[in-house]
C-alpha cells in the first residue's frame, strides 16, 4: 500500500483506491478491477470504510466507459453500502451519497434472480430543498462533497439543482481555485462538466488543467479532473 | 422599501459620511514635502491630490451625500488646489521640471472641471500633447486608458484612441477569473474607473465588459472581503455600484463598514497601522478614501433606482 501521502491506514486505502480509479479512467481497461489493484477485497475493514469515502465513483470507470463492472468492485461497493449506513442525523450531504451508492450498483449490476438485494425503492431519494436555498459558496462546497453524483445518465434532485444553478457553481469553482481549495475546485469543475452551461469566460478546461497541474498529488483531484473531461469528450461528441 | 435595505443603505451612507469627515479632519495630511529627496520622482508626490481630486469630484457632484458632504467635499478640493498647489503653480513648477510627466495633467482636469484654471500650465499640456514622444510614452496599458480618458476630459483627441486603448488592458480580453489576483484586481478597478470616468458615467462600461463583471465581480468582493484587503475591496465596490445592475453586497459592505475606525479612517489591509501620524495618514488616506468615493457611487445608484421604481399600486 502506497503511504507516501497517507496520515492513517483509511487515508492510505483511499489514496490508493482513487489512484487505481484515476489509472481504470485513464487506460479504459474494460478489464480493470479497482479493488483487486488497491490489494481491498470485502474483507478487508479499512477497504470497505475507504470504499464508502469514494463511493459510488468505485465503479466509476465502467459508468463512464458503458462496461460491466468488476464482481470484485460491485462485492466491496455492495459491503460498504451495509456496513455504513448514514445515521439518522447523519448530514444530508452523507445521506445523499449513500442513497447514490444503492442507485449506482442498482443501475450497474442489477442483483440475479433470487439473490438478496436491497427492496426496490426501499431507499427513496433525499431531500434537496436545503441545496437549492444555500448562498453560492456553500452551494458549491456540498455539490463538491457530492461530486460522485456528476456522472451522466443518472437523475437526481441533486443534478437538478446543479444544473438551475450553474452560474453559482461557477462562482464556486473560481473561489475553490483561488482558495487553492484543488479538491473542491476538481468537484465543482466535475459537475460542470456533466452539467454543462457555465459561462465561457470561465475557462473551464484550462481551469481543471490548473487545478490538476497545482493539486494533482492527491488522486481525488486527478480522479474529479478525469471524470470531468471524459464527459466534456462525451458531451463535445 | 425593506427595512433590510434600509439599513443596508443607512451603511453604505455613514461609511462615507465618516470617511469624508476623516480626510477633511486630516486634511494637512495631503502635503508636498518642501524638500523631496532627489531619488524620489517629484511628481510621484502629487499623486494623492491627483485622488483626491478625481475623487473629491465625484463626490461634490454626486450630492447625493448629501449637502454637508457636498460642502466638506468641496472645502477639501479648495484646500488642496489653493493651499497645496499653489492654485496651479506648484503643479507648473513640476511641469518645468519633468516637462514630459502626464501626472500635471492627470491633477489638474478634475480641478479644471470644477472651475479652477491654471493657464500656464495649459500651455504646456497642449505643447507636449502634440510631441511624438508624448503618445510613445511607455505605460502600462491601463494608464496608457487613463491618459487617453484624461486627454478627452481635458479637451484634446487622445494621442491613442480609448478603443485602441481599452484593448489591451487585462480586463478588456476578458480572461479566466480564476487568474485573478492583488495586482490584477487593481488593473481592473482603474479600467472601470478610467471608462466611466470615475464612475460619473457609468454607461461608459461596455456591454461585455459589465456582463463579465456581473458574473464574477460576486467571487472577488467574497475573496477580498475573506482576505481583509478593504482598498482592494472598498475599490470593488465602486466597481459594482457602476454596474448596470449593483448588487450593493450586503456581505461586503457590511465587513467593509466594521473595518471602518469610529473616527472613519479604512485601514488597507486588516487592522490599523501603527505609527506616527504622518506615516499613519500615509497608510489609511486611499483607503479611507475609496471609502467616501464607494459609498458616494452606491447611495447614488440606490437612490436613482429607488426614484426609479414605479409607485406601489
Amino acid at each position: 500500500m502506497d503511504q507516501t501521502h497517507a496520515t492513517s491506514p483509511l487515508a492510505g486505502a483511499v489514496h490508493d483506491l482513487a489512484t487505481e480509479v484515476v489509472l481504470a479512467l485513464r487506460s479504459g481497461d474494460h478489464l480493470a478491477t479497482v479493488c483487486g489493484a488497491a490489494g481491498i477485497d470485502e474483507e478487508n475493514r479499512t477497504g470497505i470504510a475507504a470504499a464508502r469515502v469514494i463511493g459510488a465513483d468505485l465503479l466509476l470507470p465502467s459508468v463512464l466507459y458503458g462496461r460491466h463492472p468488476h464482481p470484485g468492485d460491485v462485492a466491496v461497493l455492495d459491503r460498504a453500502v451495509r456496513e455504513f449506513p448514514p445515521k439518522p442525523d447523519a448530514p444530508a450531504a452523507t445521506a445523499w451519497s449513500h442513497w447514490h451508492m444503492i442507485s449506482t450498483l442498482q443501475r450497474m449490476a442489477p442483483p440475479a434472480p433470487g439473490t438478496t438485494a436491497p427492496a426496490p425503492g426501499a431507499y427513496a431519494e433525499p431531500d434537496a430543498a436545503w441545496l437549492e436555498e444555500a448562498p453560492w459558496q456553500a452551494f458549491t462546497h456540498q455539490l463538491s462533497v457530492l461530486a460522485p453524483l456528476a456522472v451522466p445518465a443518472a437523475p437526481s434532485a441533486v443534478q437538478r439543482a446543479a444544473a438551475n444553478r450553474a452560474v453559482d457553481l461557477s462562482r464556486g469553482f473560481v473561489r475553490a481555485v483561488r482558495r487553492r481549495d484543488w479538491l473542491q475546485a476538481a468537484g465543482a469543475g466535475r459537475w460542470l462538466a456533466a452539467i454543462g452551461g457555465e459561462p465561457a469566460t470561465l475557462g473551464l478546461e484550462r481551469g481543471l488543467d490548473f487545478v490538476e497541474l497545482m493539486g494533482g498529488d492527491d488522486p481525488r483531484v486527478s480522479l474529479h479532473v478525469r471524470a470531468a473531461r471524459l464527459m466534456a469528450e462525451a458531451r463535445a461528441r | 422599501m425593506s427595512s433590510g435595505t434600509t439599513s443596508g443603505i443607512r451603511q453604505i451612507h455613514d461609511v462615507g459620511a465618516k470617511a469624508l469627515g476623516w480626510l477633511y479632519e486630516h486634511r494637512e495630511g495631503f502635503r508636498l514635502e518642501a524638500d523631496p529627496s532627489p531619488e524620489a520622482g517629484m511628481l510621484d508626490r502629487f499623486k494623492p491630490l491627483g485622488e483626491l481630486a478625481l475623487i473629491g469630484k465625484v463626490i461634490f457632484r454626486e450630492g447625493v451625500a448629501g449637502s454637508q458632504q457636498s460642502s466638506l467635499a468641496h472645502k477639501l478640493l479648495d484646500h488642496a488646489w489653493h493651499e497645496l498647489l499653489g492654485s496651479g503653480t506648484r503643479l507648473l513648477e513640476g511641469q518645468r521640471r519633468e516637462p514630459l510627466s502626464p501626472v500635471p495633467l492627470e491633477v489638474y482636469v478634475p480641478f479644471r472641471e470644477l472651475g479652477y484654471r491654471q493657464p500656464d500650465l495649459e500651455s504646456a499640456i497642449r505643447l507636449n500633447h502634440r510631441l511624438a514622444s508624448w503618445a510613445a510614452l511607455e505605460v502600462l496599458p491601463v494608464r496608457r486608458l487613463g491618459l487617453s480618458a484624461i486627454e478627452r476630459r481635458f479637451g484634446v483627441e487622445p494621442s491613442v484612441p480609448e478603443t485602441a486603448a481599452l484593448a489591451h488592458t487585462w480586463l478588456a480580453r476578458r480572461p479566466e477569473p480564476w487568474t485573478v489576483e492583488g495586482h490584477i484586481g487593481y488593473d481592473i478597478t482603474h479600467t472601470v474607473f478610467h471608462l466611466t470616468d470615475w464612475g460619473e458615467k457609468p454607461t461608459g462600461l461596455p456591454a461585455d465588459i459589465a456582463e463579465y463583471l456581473a458574473l464574477w465581480l460576486p467571487v472577488w468582493l467574497d475573496d477580498w472581503l475573506d482576505l481583509k484587503r478593504w482598498d482592494l475591496l472598498g475599490e470593488l465596490l465602486v466597481v459594482d455600484a457602476c454596474l448596470p445592475e449593483p448588487t450593493l453586497d450586503p456581505a461586503a459592505w457590511a465587513g467593509f463598514a466594521q473595518a471602518q475606525e469610529p473616527d472613519g479612517a479604512m485601514p488597507v489591509v486588516g487592522g490599523m497601522p501603527e505609527g506616527d501620524e504622518e506615516s499613519v495618514f500615509d497608510l489609511v488616506y486611499h483607503p479611507t478614501l475609496v471609502a467616501a468615493f464607494a459609498s458616494a457611487l452606491a447611495m447614488s445608484r440606490a437612490l436613482s433606482d429607488l426614484s426609479a421604481d414605479p409607485a406601489p399600486a
